[in-house]
């Protein structure tokens, strides 16, 4: 996913890179008669157009795709509770208590089956960003205290996934990590 | 004739902002230096030092926009040196305040202080009022300022002349400037967002002076600290714009940019656009209601249509098989168009919810706003700069090795910026002060981006060296 | 102007301090969710013998515990629920019945059908009136432990309601009086409405931004969201007040 958002950025730069090069190197030729563009109001009009028609598709396209919409009208086959903590994360298949909070040794949830994540902080606020086995960004939420929000996911491949805190919150902010294993 | 005062108080402008920017990109490069492990700094020193950079950087780059605006503006309407000087006395104490709390008080919650964080103190304890009050004499120092210009401009134009709404009509008898739009239409959502930092500041006070019997809510902290820190950054840069209306033709040697109906439309879409877009900061908030993120989404894509679609159509077709008189300044306008255009292209991307959901606070983000800052804003402000420095010096030496500082500044740019990019595609979290071992590439990155920074420094040393000696002069000029 | 804002601004902080606490969900709350409740045999009072399981299929569940001795919190709880649930009545779309199960083995059917008479919902076709011979079982099953006080002689206990969806999944849980909108929310819960997000107890709920409203199923704008809308609306007056002044100046 990643990578190919990177192509498209890349190709978009590029063509505009282009473009603009073009029209700077059209205004140094001295040997051109220099007439401008031709219905340069039209062609606006145009580039606006089409420019919106695309942005109006991409977003019809991805906005059904968001965290909000996706698994909704599932059953979560299992439900992680997540507090997180400068600087850690407990994870419980069981409620925490907030004045009490105790993790679970480890936590496994199953493969191709729906996992929800109950995911609260208990003092600022913190990311809470799941990396599968060759540490790609799959899935995150943030940790708001005050509120739960529920990350749901199915984990297509085996392994161990890490966790990483994504929202800066101190200055052990980067060695904030968890892992959980998929079987 | 031109007032002598505020030209003194703009080339003291200037010389500060390149002080400051010099010194802040240091403070960047050191931070990128740390995370590709070349130089060893504790945890605390880096997020510091990242505090410092992030908000400086806004801070100076925002008032350069609002000096370049307000020298320009002296050529349609009366404006107050006086409120231009207390900008300048409470921006420099803020500034100072600033750095006190940071790099003396190791205040480090970073520029967007999200609440709760400036409360669990891990600093000196008298560090996060400072710093609690450092913004709050930017914030005032600014609106005064931003009342100031405002005020100035209604003293002459009707409040539908100054949106341009006569431009709706066919053969408006008044015609209203595309720079005097583009400034009002800024400077209203710029008062908007320092309003919102003054209900942000408020509730934060009031919490911190509670001792424990006033709480905020974090979901509402959240949204006005975004409404406060994404549109200041965003308008910053229509700032520049506005130069860019006002001065790209005349250095070209071209007519003078008329306002038509469609650039009234197209700016006074944005003003609205601009001040929803910021809710993509809050997707990853689930709390955050379904239909918010959705405008968000759509604010966002919206917002870079008008402002896009006519201002890059508008400079391609100045440029496009014209006559151009090209000199440093309008290769930095157009330079910074390019750059703003494909930064606006990596925003894009990232404020479509579903890609955010996999690019949400990784390298991606500072790649996309380094990208319209570092080559776009920066180098509108930096073409007014020169182009101010070298007017009114009656310089008429021919800019020499004008490429090779643009060079060093577009290839160092690149070098600095890809490394963030390809930072992001590899899911490499912002924000970290070291890397752990599972994200390979992310030291080489650093490294290299670190690298590349530098030769950004460079061409912009050079620059720095050639600008601040002219405005010295006029700085110290008897006329 | 600013002054006015500023100063009117600070009076609503003060408001906001002194105002008290809405009534804090529980963590416990959050045990068993997406468990499945102890497919018990249920006796109703209207003799049909019937499993928890199968009751749930027919219509989703809000099963709320009491005993007919209790002098506490179990005749508010029950009464408060039928007040709330007025607002929300079981339709096609929004479908749930209520089962109320007496956790004292002293109860009899009898008892049962006493009490549905005295609050005269013998008759209403949404809500049952049950006992079980395995009240353990279901007790463990949503971590319900009432503990008997033998000086008082009465349970102490949660006032609990369990929602449970029609698959027999433990959906959402309420401990303690609620209000409409989280009985609502629980409601949409057993109809398996995916709400991305609830909220968990703060000190202040005055200045948040949004409340969730299941009966429209939308968000309702909270004072927080003034908070919001107020820059803009600031700035725009402004504007309007600068011109006004220079206006008059001019003059």
């Amino acid at each position: 996913m990643q990578n190919s958002l990177l192509l498209l950025f890349l190709i978009l730069a590029g063509i505009i890179i282009i473009i603009f090069t073009y029209v700077f190197l059209s205004s140094k030729r001295d040997e051109q008669k220099q007439d401008g563009m031709q219905n340069a109001l039209q062609k606006r009009f145009w580039f606006i157009l089409i420019l919106f028609i695309v942005l109006a598709i991409f977003a019809s396209i991805t906005i059904p795709k968001s965290p909000y919409f996706i698994f909704a009208d599932e059953q979560p086959a299992k439900v992680i509770h997540v507090a997180s903590r400068q600087f850690y994360f407990i994870m419980s298949s069981q409620a925490i208590d907030p004045e009490n909070p105790v993790a679970d040794a480890s936590i496994e949830v199953p493969l191709n089956e729906l996992v929800e994540f109950r995911v609260t902080s208990l003092d600022v606020n913190h990311g809470f960003a799941i990396y599968n086995p060759t540490n790609e960004l799959i899935a995150q939420t943030q940790a708001m205290p005050g509120y739960v929000n529920r990350l749901r996911w199915k984990f297509t491949e085996p392994g161990n996934y890490n966790v990483y805190c994504l929202e800066y919150c101190g200055m052990a902010h980067q060695g904030m990590k968890t892992s959980f294993i998929v079987k | 004739m031109e007032n002598t005062l505020l030209k003194k108080n703009t080339a003291l402008w200037i010389i500060t902002i390149l002080v400051l920017f010099v010194l802040s990109i240091i403070l960047g490069i050191i931070m990128r230096l740390n995370q590709g492990a070349v130089i060893q700094l504790s945890p605390v020193t880096f997020y510091t030092d990242m505090t410092t950079h992030g908000l400086t950087m806004i801070g100076i780059w925002f008032v350069a926009g609002m000096a370049g605006i307000n020298f320009i503006m002296e050529r349609y309407v009366k404006t107050s040196y006086w409120a231009n000087l207390l900008a300048y006395i409470l921006t420099i104490v803020g500034v100072v305040m600033l750095w006190v709390s940071t790099l003396i008080g190791n205040f480090h919650a970073g520029w967007t202080f999200l609440y709760p964080l400036p409360f669990k103190i891990m600093w000196s304890a008298w560090a996060t009022p400072l710093f609690l009050f450092s913004l709050t004499t930017l914030g005032v120092g600014w609106l005064i300022w931003c009342l100031s210009l405002v005020t100035a401009l209604l003293k002459k134009y009707s409040i539908p002349q100054v949106f341009a709404w006569q431009h709706f009509k066919k053969n408006p008898q008044v015609e209203t400037p595309p720079f005097v739009l583009i400034s009002m239409i800024s400077l209203v959502g710029i008062i908007t967002c320092l309003i919102a930092a003054v209900i942000l500041l408020v509730l934060l006070f009031s919490e911190y002076y509670s001792n424990g019997t006033f709480v905020n809510d974090a979901l509402l902290m959240k949204n006005l600290t975004y409404f406060f820190g994404h549109t200041l950054a965003n308008e910053m840069l229509y700032l520049g714009l506005a130069i860019l209306y006002e001065l790209f033709s005349e250095i070209s040697g071209q007519p003078k940019w008329k306002t038509t109906w469609y650039v009234a439309l197209a700016w006074n879409f944005t003003l609205i656009f601009i001040l929803t877009a910021f809710f993509h900061h809050l997707y990853m908030d689930f709390v955050q209601p379904e239909g918010f993120q959705i405008i968000g989404q759509i604010a966002s894509y919206s917002a870079s249509l008008p402002a896009a679609g006519v201002t890059v159509f508008s400079v391609i077709v100045a440029v496009y098989r014209k006559k151009i008189n090209w000199s440093l300044s309008n290769l930095l306008f157009f330079i910074g168009v390019v750059g703003w255009v494909i930064g606006g292209i990596g925003a894009v991307i990232d404020a479509t919810i579903s890609n955010n959901f996999v690019l949400h606070n990784t390298l991606w983000v500072p790649a996309h706003f380094h990208t319209y800052n570092a080559l776009g804003n920066v180098l509108f402000s930096l073409a007014f700069f020169y182009w101010f420095s070298k007017y009114y010096t009656h310089s008429k030496s021919k800019d020499r090795f004008s490429t090779l500082k643009l060079l060093f500044i577009v290839i160092g740019g690149i070098g600095f910026l890809l490394a963030f990019y390809i930072g992001g595609a590899d899911s490499i979290p912002r924000r970290y002060s070291d890397y752990p071992e599972a994200f390979i590439s992310a030291k080489a990155l650093a490294a290299f981006g670190a690298a590349f920074a530098t030769v950004y420094l460079i061409g912009i040393i050079i620059l720095f060296v050639n600008i601040s000696n002219r405005c010295l002069r006029i700085l110290f000029s008897r006329s | 102007m600013f002054k006015n804002f500023i100063f009117s601004f600070l009076i609503l902080v003060f408001i906001g301090i002194s105002i008290t606490q809405a009534q804090a969900p529980n963590w416990s709350e959050e045990k068993n969710i997406y468990e499945k409740i102890s497919d018990v045999q249920l006796k109703l009072i209207n003799g049909e013998n019937i499993s928890l399981h199968q009751l749930a299929a027919q219509r989703p569940l809000i099963v709320a515990l009491i005993f007919t001795r209790c002098t506490g919190v179990c005749s508010p709880l029950l009464f408060q629920l039928m007040e709330n649930l007025q607002h929300v009545p079981s339709n096609k779309n929004n479908p749930y019945s209520v089962l109320v199960v007496s956790f004292d083995p002293l109860d009899s059917l009898k008892d049962m059908e006493l009490m549905a008479r005295r609050i005269e919902l013998q008759n209403n076709k949404d809500w049952q009136f049950a006992i079980t011979d395995n009240i353990d079982q279901l007790n463990a099953s949503i971590s319900f432990n009432p503990v008997w006080n033998d000086e008082i002689k009465q349970f102490d206990h949660d006032a609990l309601l369990v929602g449970v969806n029609s698959d027999g999944y433990i959906t959402k849980k309420l401990i303690g009086l609620r209000n409409e909108k989280e009985i609502g929310l629980l409601i949409s819960s057993i109809n398996n409405v995916f709400s991305p997000t609830y909220r968990l107890p703060t000190s202040s709920n005055l200045f948040s931004c949004f409340n969730y409203d299941p009966t429209t199923g939308k968000n309702t704008p909270g004072l927080g969201l003034l908070f919001i809308a107020l820059p803009a609306v600031i700035s725009f007056s402004l504007v309007f007040v600068i011109r006004y002044f220079v206006k008059r100046k001019a003059v």
